[in-house]
C-alpha cells in the first residue's frame, strides 16, 4: 500500500471493545483507489513556447494548459472585461452588478484592476449569502421536519446565518466541519458552537399519530446523522453501506455503523435564548392554553356530524392559540444515559440487529484489524470523528472541498459527482490539478478564500465561453471537460430570481434573522397537509428579500424555484440540474414574481431613462445584461416600444438568454 | 448546459420547429438569421427500450389505503373469528395505532362472483365488479411500511423517505411526452385536500426539473401559468413572445444547442397555453359519456370529472395521470380508522362508478389497450377491529388491480392468509408494481437509471420482478 495510514487517537485508544472475531481486511486493490491515497505532490508542467509561458499566469493553468495540449487544443482567449465582470459577481455574489459597477471596471485602467475587484467581492457582504447556499445545499438545510406534519423549526434559520457568516469570515474549513459536527461538545456554553451542532439535526424527521416505532425513529435520526459524514464531507457514499456492504467500493457495513456509533449518544437539545422569568412566564401561558386543548378534547369523546366539525374548527384555533415557543438553538447534546447500543442492521432493518459495533472511522484508511472504541466511554466522541475527518493527512476531506470550490466556479468538478470520490464516480478530469488544488488549501490553513483568488486569477477563469476554434473544441472534447474554454451557465433558481429584484431596484438588502414566507397562491397551500403553515410574512418590504432567505420548507417550494432546479431539500444536493423546458417559459411569461419584477423594472426605466425609447433600451440591457445592447438589439426594442407598453419589454428582458445565461 | 447526454435525444432541428410552431413566429423571418441547428426538447417522444404494450399510465390512487378485506379479497374465516382474538398460527403484526390484543373484525359486506372470470368483488363496488373480466386482481401485494407518509413514497417510488423520483417521473424520463401542446406527466390531487406525504411524494426528486408532475388544481384554471397576467391579451403576448425570440437570436452563437432549446421552449410553453385550456374543458362531450361517469351528480361528479379529463390526457398523449381520491383529514381518505362501514361506502359511492366509467370508456374508444390503468392504495387494512368499528393500517397483504395496456382481465394473483393477515401465495410487493408497468411500457427496470451522486439510481433499485400471471 503506497497510501500513508492515518492512525489516530480514537482509534488507536485502549477502550477497545468487541473487536471483530475475524479483523476486517482490506485488498491492495481496494486500498489502491485513486482517492484513498495520499496527496501527490505533483510537479507543475513546464512549458518551452513562449506563447505557451505567456498564457500560464499560475500552477492552475499550467495543468489545464499541458492536458489541453496534449489533445490538440488551445484555451480560449480572454473575456473581455463587460463578460468578465458580471461572471465575478454571479459567482461570488450571486446578484449582477449595476451599471455603474460594470463601467467603473471597464474603465479602470491600472494594472491590478482585476486582482482589487476580486478582492472588493470577497470582501463584499453578500458574497457568504452565495457561497453560504452552496453547502446549504450540501447538507439539506430545510427549516421543516418534512413527512406528513412538515412541522416548521422556527429557529433553523440560525443555522442558515452561522453558515454565511463562516464563509463571510473566512472560518478555516476545518474548523466549520469540527463546528457542525462537535461545536456542542467544544464548548457547550458558546451560542455560535451550539448553533453550529445543529447541522446534526437538519435531516428529514419522520413523526407519525400514534407512532410506536420508537426504535425505528431513532435509527432514521441516526441514518440521517451518518449519512452526511459520507456525502458532505468525505466524499464517499457511505450511506450506500447502511444494508449491505458496499457493492463497489471498500466500505464494509461494519464501517458504516462504527461511523454510526459517533452519534450513539447525540440527542437533540433546544436551548433557550429566553431568561428564566421568561421562560417561566412562557410556560404558565403553554400550560393554560394546553389545558383549554385537553378539555375540549375531552368534551368531544362521542361527537359526531356537524357538531364535532365545529368543535374540530375551535380545537385547531384553540392549538394555534398557543404561545409560539422562545427563541431557541437547535442544537445536540450528548446524553450517555440514551445512548443508542450501535449493531450492525441487516439490511438496514432496525430489528434485524447484528454484530454491536463501537466507534471507528473507515477501515481502508486504517491498518488491517484497528478496533473499535466504546462510545460508553467516550467523552467527546464526535470531535474524535471531527479530528479524524479534518486531519490534513486524510486524503479525502481537503480533495473534496477544492473540488467542491471548483466545482463552482467552473460549473463542473475536477470529478464530476462532488459528492462521491468513489470507484462509480467519473475519473478527475485533471488529477495532479487536484491534488495541487488540495495540496494549496491544507497548506494556506484551509482558508476558502484563498482558493477562490487562486481560481480566479488563472487565465483558465478569464477564458471567454466565445473559442474561435469552438468547432474543433466541440469534436475532441464536447463537454468542455479540458476547459477550452468558459463554461457558460444558466443561473440557479436564487440568482434569478435575485437578479430581477437586484434589476428591478426591489431589492431588500436586510441580511439575516427569521426566514420569509411569500405570498403563494392559495390553490399551492391547500396541497399542504397543514395549509395553516404557510401565512406569508405580513411586512411586504420582506418578501423582496434574497432568495437565502425565503422558507426552505420541504412540503412546499416556490414554484419559481423549483421549475428552475432547486435541490428539493430532502437529501444532500452536490450539483444543480440545468434543465431547459416549457414550465419554465410559462413560469416567467405568467407567474407573479416575473410579473411584478417587470412592471417595477419598467417603472424604474421611466424613472432613470425618461419616455426616450433608445435610451429605455440602452438602461434596461445594462440592468439586465450587464452591457449596451448590439445595434440588431436595440432596433427591435425600440420598434416594439413604439407601439407596446413598457411593461411587456420589460417582462421580455427578463426572458432574454442574456438576462438567465452567465458566460 | 452540463446536461447527462443519456436522457436528452436529438429530435427535430430548429427549422422544422420555426415552419410548423402554431404560433405564427415564423413571419418575424428572424428564422433565416440562423442556421439550422439541432434542437433537443427534453420531453420529445423517447423509444421505448423493446417494443411496449402500453403507451400511458391511469394511476388510481385510492389515498389513505383502501380495505381488501372490503373489497376484493372474500374472507369467510374472518367473519366467523369475529369479535375472537387472532390465532397465534397467523404469527405476529405490528400496526400503526391498535394494539395486540385487538379483536378480529368481520365485513358486513358480501362477496359475489362476476363476470366470466367469476371473480369475487364485494358489494361495495357494483360497478367496478361489471368490468372484471378486463381486471386483474393482485390480491398479494405488501409493502414495507405502515405509516402513510413513508408508505406513499414507497408507492410513488420504491423507497420510504422522500427524495426518490416518482413512478411518473420515471416514465415520463424513459419515453418523454407524445404531445407537445400538454404536461407530459399529470396528478390530479382530491380537491379536499392534500396527503400525509405531500407534495414530494409525486415529484421528481433528483430528476432535472424538465420531469416533474403538473398538479391540476380544481377551478377553471387547473394548471398554474398557464393564463395570460390579468390585462394582457393573446395578442400582445404574440407580440412580445416575437420580441423575446428576435432578441434571443440577435444575440446567438452559430450551433447554439443550448439556447435553441430555449427558443424551443418557447414554442412549446405559447402552444401549451394556447391548446391545453381545450383539453380541460369537458363541456364539449356528449351528455351520456357525462353520465356515465357521474358526472353531475353528488357524490360522483368531482371523481368523475377527474376521471374523464384523464382519459382525454391521455387520448393526447400525455404519458403518466394520477388521480386521487381521499384527501385532507383520514377519514376524506380511505383511512377508515373509526368505522369502516361509513368510511368506505362513502368513498366508493364517489369512485366506483367513475372507475368503472373510464374502463368502459377506455374500451369502447380503443384506448384501454394502450393505457395500463392502475388501483390502489399506499395499504390495506387490517383484520382486527380499532375502536370495534374501523380498521388500522396494514401493510403486510392487501389487494391492487390492473387492467389494460397489454394486462390480461379476469384473473386473479396471489393471495392472503384465510383472515387477510399476510400475503402468503404468490406475493408482490411495490417494486413488482413499478416493474410490471415498467415492462409493459417496454422499458427495462434497469436500463432505466440515472446516475446520482455516483450511484446509477432506479425506480427499482436491484429489485423488482413482472408480474407474468397478469400478462
Amino acid at each position: 500500500m503506497r497510501g500513508k495510514v492515518l492512525l489516530l487517537p480514537a482509534a488507536a485508544g485502549a477502550a477497545l471493545l468487541w473487536a471483530a472475531e475475524l479483523p476486517d481486511k482490506y485488498t491492495p486493490a481496494e486500498r489502491r483507489h485513486w482517492a484513498f491515497q495520499e496527496r501527490s505532490r505533483p510537479a507543475v508542467p513546464e512549458f518551452a513556447d513562449p506563447r505557451d509561458r505567456a498564457w500560464v499566469r499560475n500552477p492552475i493553468d499550467a495543468f489545464v494548459l499541458a492536458r489541453l495540449k496534449k489533445e490538440g487544443l488551445r484555451p480560449a482567449p480572454r473575456a473581455d472585461r463587460t463578460t468578465l465582470v458580471r461572471r465575478l459577481y454571479f459567482d461570488l455574489l450571486g446578484i449582477p452588478p449595476t451599471p455603474t459597477e460594470v463601467s467603473a471596471f471597464v474603465n479602470d485602467r491600472s494594472p491590478d484592476a482585476y486582482p482589487r475587484l476580486v478582492e472588493r467581492l470577497l470582501d463584499n457582504p453578500h458574497y457568504g449569502e452565495r457561497w453560504g447556499q452552496h453547502w446549504l445545499d450540501v447538507v439539506r438545510f430545510a427549516e421543516t421536519d418534512g413527512f406528513e406534519y412538515d412541522t416548521h423549526r422556527k429557529d433553523a434559520w440560525r443555522f442558515r446565518d452561522y453558515v454565511i457568516r463562516s464563509f463571510s469570515s473566512d472560518k478555516p474549513y476545518d474548523r466549520f466541519l469540527m463546528e457542525q459536527l462537535a461545536g456542542d461538545e467544544i464548548n457547550p456554553e458558546d451560542q455560535e458552537l451550539r448553533t453550529a451542532s445543529g447541522l446534526n439535526r437538519l435531516g428529514p424527521l419522520r413523526k407519525n399519530a400514534g407512532n410506536q416505532e420508537v426504535a425505528s425513529s431513532r435509527n432514521e435520526v441516526l441514518t440521517e446523522m451518518t449519512n452526511v459524514v459520507g456525502s458532505a464531507m468525505l466524499g464517499v457514499t457511505l450511506g450506500c453501506a447502511r444494508c449491505h456492504d458496499h457493492k463497489f467500493d471498500p466500505i464494509r457495513q461494519k464501517d458504516y455503523y462504527r461511523i454510526q456509533a459517533y452519534f450513539a449518544a447525540t440527542h437533540d437539545k433546544d436551548v433557550a435564548l429566553a431568561s428564566s422569568e421568561e421562560q417561566t412566564a412562557w410556560q404558565m401561558r403553554f400550560d393554560a392554553a394546553d389545558q383549554e386543548v385537553k378539555s375540549l378534547r375531552m368534551s368531544m369523546r362521542g361527537l359526531k356530524g356537524d357538531e364535532r366539525k365545529q368543535m374540530e374548527k375551535k380545537l385547531e384555533d384553540l392549538e394555534a392559540a398557543k404561545p409560539e415557543p422562545l427563541p431557541a438553538v437547535y442544537s445536540v447534546a450528548n446524553d450517555r444515559a440514551r445512548l443508542s447500543p450501535i449493531h450492525v442492521l441487516a439490511r438496514g432493518e432496525y430489528e434485524n440487529k447484528g454484530e454491536r459495533v463501537g466507534m471507528r472511522p473507515l477501515g481502508v484508511l486504517l491498518p488491517d484489524g484497528t478496533g473499535d472504541s466504546d462510545p460508553a466511554q467516550a467523552k467527546s466522541p464526535r470531535t474524535e470523528l471531527a479530528k479524524w475527518v479534518t486531519d490534513p493527512a486524510n486524503p479525502l476531506t481537503a480533495r473534496v472541498m477544492a473540488n467542491r470550490i471548483w466545482h463552482y466556479h467552473f460549473g463542473r468538478g475536477i470529478v464530476a459527482t462532488p459528492n462521491d470520490f468513489g470507484a462509480m464516480a467519473p475519473r478527475p478530469s485533471h488529477p495532479e490539478l487536484l491534488d495541487w488544488l488540495a495540496g494549496e488549501f491544507v497548506s494556506g490553513g484551509f482558508r476558502v478564500k484563498a482558493m477562490h483568488r487562486l481560481i480566479l486569477a488563472s487565465n483558465t477563469y478569464q477564458q471567454s465561453h466565445r473559442s474561435p476554434a469552438a468547432a474543433l473544441g466541440l469534436a475532441k472534447d464536447p463537454e468542455n471537460k479540458l476547459l477550452w474554454r468558459f463554461h457558460r451557465r444558466r443561473l440557479e433558481a436564487e440568482e434569478i430570481r435575485d437578479a430581477m429584484l437586484a434589476a428591478s431596484g426591489k431589492w431588500n438588502r436586510k441580511a439575516g434573522g427569521p426566514s420569509v414566507l411569500v405570498p403563494v397562491e392559495q390553490e399551492l397551500v391547500n396541497l399542504l397537509y397543514k395549509p395553516s403553515q404557510w401565512t406569508a410574512s405580513a411586512d411586504e418590504e420582506e418578501h423582496h428579500r434574497r432568495s437565502v432567505y425565503l422558507i426552505a420548507k420541504r412540503n412546499l417550494r416556490l414554484p419559481f424555484m423549483e421549475v428552475f432546479d432547486s435541490p428539493d431539500l430532502q437529501i444532500s444536493c452536490p450539483r444543480r440540474e440545468s434543465s431547459t423546458h416549457a414550465p419554465q417559459a410559462l413560469e416567467l411569461l405568467n407567474g407573479d414574481i416575473s410579473n411584478q419584477m417587470a412592471k417595477a423594472l419598467a417603472e424604474r426605466l421611466r424613472r432613470e431613462a425618461g419616455s426616450h425609447p433608445v435610451e429605455q433600451v440602452d438602461r434596461a440591457y445594462r440592468l439586465v445584461a450587464g452591457r449596451g445592447p448590439n445595434p440588431r438589439e436595440r432596433q427591435l426594442g425600440v420598434e416594439f416600444l413604439k407601439g407596446q407598453p413598457l411593461e411587456e419589454f420589460a417582462l421580455a428582458m427578463l426572458n432574454l438568454n442574456a438576462f438567465l445565461y452567465v458566460e | 448546459m452540463w446536461s447527462s447526454s443519456e436522457h436528452f435525444r436529438i429530435t427535430r432541428n430548429r427549422r422544422e420547429f420555426l415552419c410548423d410552431a402554431c404560433c405564427g413566429f415564423g413571419s418575424l423571418a428572424f428564422a433565416s438569421m440562423v442556421k439550422a441547428a439541432t434542437v433537443r426538447n427534453p420531453l420529445a417522444a423517447k423509444a421505448p427500450h423493446r417494443a411496449a404494450k402500453a403507451k400511458s399510465v391511469i394511476f388510481l390512487f385510492m389515498a389513505g389505503g383502501p380495505s381488501h378485506i372490503e373489497t376484493f379479497d372474500p374472507k369467510p374465516l374472518l367473519n366467523k373469528l369475529h369479535g375472537e382474538k387472532r390465532p397465534a398460527s397467523f404469527g405476529e403484526a405490528k400496526y400503526q395505532f391498535i394494539t395486540p390484543d385487538a379483536r378480529l373484525l368481520g365485513t358486513k359486506r358480501t362477496f359475489q362472483k362476476h363476470g366470466k372470470s367469476g371473480i369475487e368483488v364485494s358489494d361495495l363496488l357494483p360497478h367496478t365488479a361489471r368490468c372484471v373480466d378486463d381486471i386483474a386482481v393482485i390480491r398479494s401485494c405488501h409493502g414495507d411500511m405502515v405509516v402513510h407518509s413513508a408508505a406513499q413514497y414507497q408507492l410513488f417510488s420504491g423507497r420510504v423517505i422522500p427524495g426518490f423520483p416518482s413512478m411518473g417521473s420515471w416514465v415520463i424520463y424513459g419515453l418523454g411526452s407524445e404531445s407537445e401542446s400538454l404536461p407530459a406527466y399529470v396528478v390530479m390531487p382530491d380537491p379536499k385536500g392534500a396527503l400525509e406525504a405531500g407534495q414530494p411524494m409525486y415529484t421528481n426528486g433528483f430528476l432535472p426539473a424538465v420531469y416533474q408532475p403538473t398538479m391540476m388544481r380544481p377551478g377553471n384554471k387547473p394548471v398554474l401559468n398557464l393564463d395570460l397576467p390579468k390585462g394582457v391579451s393573446l395578442e400582445q403576448r404574440r407580440r412580445t413572445l416575437g420580441l423575446i425570440r428576435g432578441l434571443n437570436e440577435a444575440n446567438m452563437l452559430e450551433e447554439d444547442e443550448d439556447f435553441a432549446a430555449r427558443i424551443n421552449a418557447y414554442d412549446v410553453a405559447f402552444r401549451m397555453q394556447t391548446e391545453a385550456p381545450a383539453t380541460f374543458d369537458l363541456s364539449n362531450e356528449p351528455q351520456e359519456t357525462k353520465e356515465l361517469y357521474g358526472i353531475g351528480k353528488v357524490p360522483t361528479d368531482d371523481y368523475g370529472r377527474r376521471c374523464l379529463l384523464a382519459r382525454r390526457l391521455v387520448e393526447k398523449g400525455v404519458r403518466f395521470v394520477c388521480v386521487v381520491s381521499g384527501g385532507g383529514p383520514g377519514n376524506m381518505q380511505w383511512d377508515a380508522h373509526d368505522d369502516i362501514e361509513e368510511n368506505h361506502l362513502r368513498l366508493a359511492s364517489q369512485t366506483d362508478r367513475p372507475v368503472a366509467a373510464l374502463l368502459t370508456d377506455l374500451k369502447r374508444r380503443g384506448l384501454l389497450d394502450s393505457t395500463l390503468v392502475l388501483w390502489g392504495g399506499e395499504f390495506g387494512r387490517s383484520p382486527e377491529a380499532q375502536g370495534g368499528k374501523g380498521r388500522d393500517h396494514h401493510n403486510y397483504g392487501f389487494s391492487m388491480w390492473m387492467a389494460g395496456g397489454g394486462i390480461q382481465g379476469g384473473r386473479v394473483v396471489g393471495s392472503t392468509d384465510d383472515i387477510g393477515l399476510r400475503a402468503t401465495v404468490d406475493p408482490h410487493h411495490f417494486r413488482d408494481i413499478h416493474t410490471t408497468i415498467l415492462h409493459q411500457l417496454g422499458l427495462n427496470q434497469d436500463d432505466l437509471s440515472y446516475l446520482h451522486q455516483g450511484r446509477k439510481e432506479r425506480l427499482t433499485e436491484v429489485h423488482g420482478s413482472v408480474i407474468e400471471a397478469i400478462l
